[in-house]
């Protein structure tokens, strides 16, 4: 065995200090912005053969929208001092910035589904029709409101990014591929939840999950691609944040594991997302999840095991408290309560996509937009 | 803007409902950058660690926990410790390689700018402090920073990390690590006092800082720091877990 010539006896380990709340946040509200653009086919272009399709997608970005930020919350280590985001605005910070754009986009989210969910609220039990306050025809505002939340979304899509990339203390983090990787990641899972959504939620619609596959692989293709950039960037050294990561991780047999599980995942994708193979569109769902979620955990938790002054890596253990499984746990645990109370309130079947395409290629008429 | 119409706008956004966003703006619109705060501008505190002095022995990380209450596990200061081999000549035993890590209270200190509330700041005279009422415990400034000197405190729940000892120093004491120095291996003092010891240090040796390629222009300098030593160190990582009185883990050393 090689002897190494420097050995460290004595220094500081840091804990993570951004906890797996953090992981969690960015899963969330991943899934949510893509579900938001995944949506506007349907509710912006108008399409109306893309109706569940769209409402999945809905469906996504508002279930994740309102849990999102209780993780964010969770991981601040004062979060009753929130307000003091707002009492001490700080331009050229930006979380600070994210203080403002993610209640924006979240207010503009529930609206948005609020308005897609309403006329089922109207047929839904009591207190569902509560919820739809009052039978005025809203549905004018669909459009329009699905715009503005597509912007706000990626406007949150840029700050969650750049707030990561620009921590140039950590060469993983410091790249320009980031926070495109982040958006990616988070398409894909989007597109794997639909799958999953109709399979549990909306009774299979044939067509849906085509779709559904068919971004799968255009998602995970760019995955793959963006990888492969940050990968040229760091070998090429052209990138020297890339490069000097690629250095650091390029000893440790659990880094090397983890890229190539990364890769393998990515390639799997692409697979399903061509072959749509029938009836396991919700495997192919809970890979694409997997991924979303995995590359976070890598990024943030793994990122942080790495020392910036000291030798080799800290060790990484996963707490069973609030601080790590059990937080783990609470997050998605809101998320799944919020999807079960969101499809008892209304349903969110639309119409299916298969009979409306099927219709469609029979009269060869165009569907008007609602 | 002239300062009665400025005053006019903070007092008229005062009485309004989005008071708070539109004094924060008021107050920022006029620099676009973090504004130092607090301290003497005629001075600025810096260290000089001599290499050559210290022995490892520790003092300086106990002074430290005990003068500033630093949380079990936690360090503001510690002294890094190496076995270095003779990679021409193995067959000599390895040397120790001490190395005490701080705060560098950098001229560009890279936590400043990320901090969303201002809570970490920097004063006149070149400390980096942390205002523990404002924190709101997000340890964006605990990614930020390239030499790892900062952690949140589990008592405190905010951001902790060394301050020069500025309870002590503004009294004209020494900060507690340079008191205990059983070497006087550390020197602190005020790099605006032509007559300081610091800057006689400087004038006759040559210092390294660490990491100066994160171009933070760190204020602790170092004398026969090692090129291996500067960075993130390539070698084996720490050896020992350290546990409580109950046996949970507490960290490594």
């Amino acid at each position: 065995m090689n002897v190494p010539d420097i050995i460290e006896t004595v220094n500081v380990s840091r804990h993570a200090a951004w906890l797996p709340w953090a992981v969690s946040y960015f899963f969330l509200i991943g899934l949510s912005t893509a579900g938001a653009f995944l949506s506007l086919p349907r509710f912006l272009a108008g399409k109306a053969d893309c109706d569940r399709l769209g409402r999945l997608a809905v469906l996504i970005m508002l279930s994740a929208a309102l849990a999102a930020p209780v993780a964010l919350l969770a991981d601040m280590h004062q979060p009753g001092r929130f307000w003091h985001f707002y009492a001490h605005f700080t331009p050229w910070s930006w979380m600070s910035w994210g203080s403002l754009l993610l209640p924006a986009y979240v207010g503009l989210a529930v609206v948005y589904g609020w308005l897609v969910m309403r006329p089922a609220l109207r047929e839904g039990p009591a207190p569902a029709r509560l919820l739809a306050l009052g039978s005025g025809d809203l549905s004018g505002f669909v459009r329009p409101i699905a715009g503005l939340t597509a912007l706000a979304g990626l406007a949150v899509v840029v700050y969650t990014g750049m707030e990561v990339m620009v921590v140039e203390s950590r060469p993983l983090w410091n790249t320009a591929t980031l926070p495109v990787m982040f958006l990616f990641t988070a398409l894909t899972g989007a597109a794997g939840l639909g799958l999953l959504f109709n399979r549990l939620l909306t009774g299979h619609d044939a067509v849906t999950d085509r779709r559904f596959y068919r971004m799968l692989a255009l998602f995970s293709g760019l995955v793959l691609l963006n990888g492969a950039v940050w990968l040229a960037l760091g070998w090429s050294g052209i990138g020297t944040a890339e490069a000097r990561a690629l250095e650091i991780v390029a000893g440790s047999n659990v880094w090397m594991g983890v890229a190539a599980w990364a890769t393998m995942t990515a390639f799997v994708l692409l697979v399903f997302g061509l072959a749509k193979p029938r009836g396991l569109g919700w495997l192919a769902g809970l890979i694409a999840l997997h991924s979303a979620w995995m590359f976070r955990w890598t990024v943030f938790m793994g990122g942080q095991a790495i020392p910036k002054t000291g030798a080799g890596f800290y060790e990484v253990h996963l707490p069973m408290g609030s601080e790590g499984l059990a937080g783990i746990a609470a997050a998605m645990g809101l998320w799944v309560a919020v999807v079960a109370i969101l499809t008892m309130l209304a349903s969110w079947r639309g119409r299916s996509d298969a009979a409306a395409s099927a219709s469609r290629a029979d009269h060869a008429v165009p569907h008007a937009a609602e | 803007m002239d300062s009665s119409r400025r005053d006019f706008l903070k007092g008229a956004c005062s009485v309004t409902a989005g008071a708070a966003i539109c004094v924060a703006t008021a107050e920022t619109a006029a620099a676009a950058a973090p504004m130092r705060r607090g301290g003497d501008a005629s001075r600025r505190y810096a260290m000089v660690v001599d290499l050559r002095k210290c022995i490892g022995c520790q003092a300086c990380t106990v002074a430290c926990s005990m003068e500033n209450q630093v949380p079990l596990g936690d360090f503001r200061t510690i002294v890094s410790q190496y076995e270095v081999r003779d990679a021409d000549d193995p067959t000599q035993p390895a040397a120790t390689y001490t190395l005490p890590r701080l705060c560098n209270h950098c001229e560009d200190p890279p936590c400043v700018p990320v901090c969303p509330v201002q809570a970490t700041y920097q004063q006149k005279d070149g400390k980096v402090l942390v205002d523990a009422d404002r924190c709101v415990g997000c340890a964006y400034c605990v990614q930020a920073c390239p030499y790892d000197a900062r952690y949140i405190n589990p008592e405190t729940q905010t951001a902790d990390k060394c301050t020069f000892c500025t309870h002590r120093t503004d009294v004209g004491l020494l900060p507690a690590c340079v008191e205990t120095c059983t070497g006087g291996a550390r020197v602190f003092g005020d790099l605006l006092d032509p007559d300081s010891e610091i800057n006689a240090l400087l004038a006759e040796h040559e210092v390294k800082v660490l990491r100066p390629e994160q171009g933070t222009s760190p204020h602790v300098f170092y004398i026969g720091l090692d090129d291996r030593f500067q960075g993130k160190v390539d070698g084996q990582a720490a050896l020992w877990v350290v546990r409580d009185d109950q046996g949970h883990r507490i960290g490594e050393v």
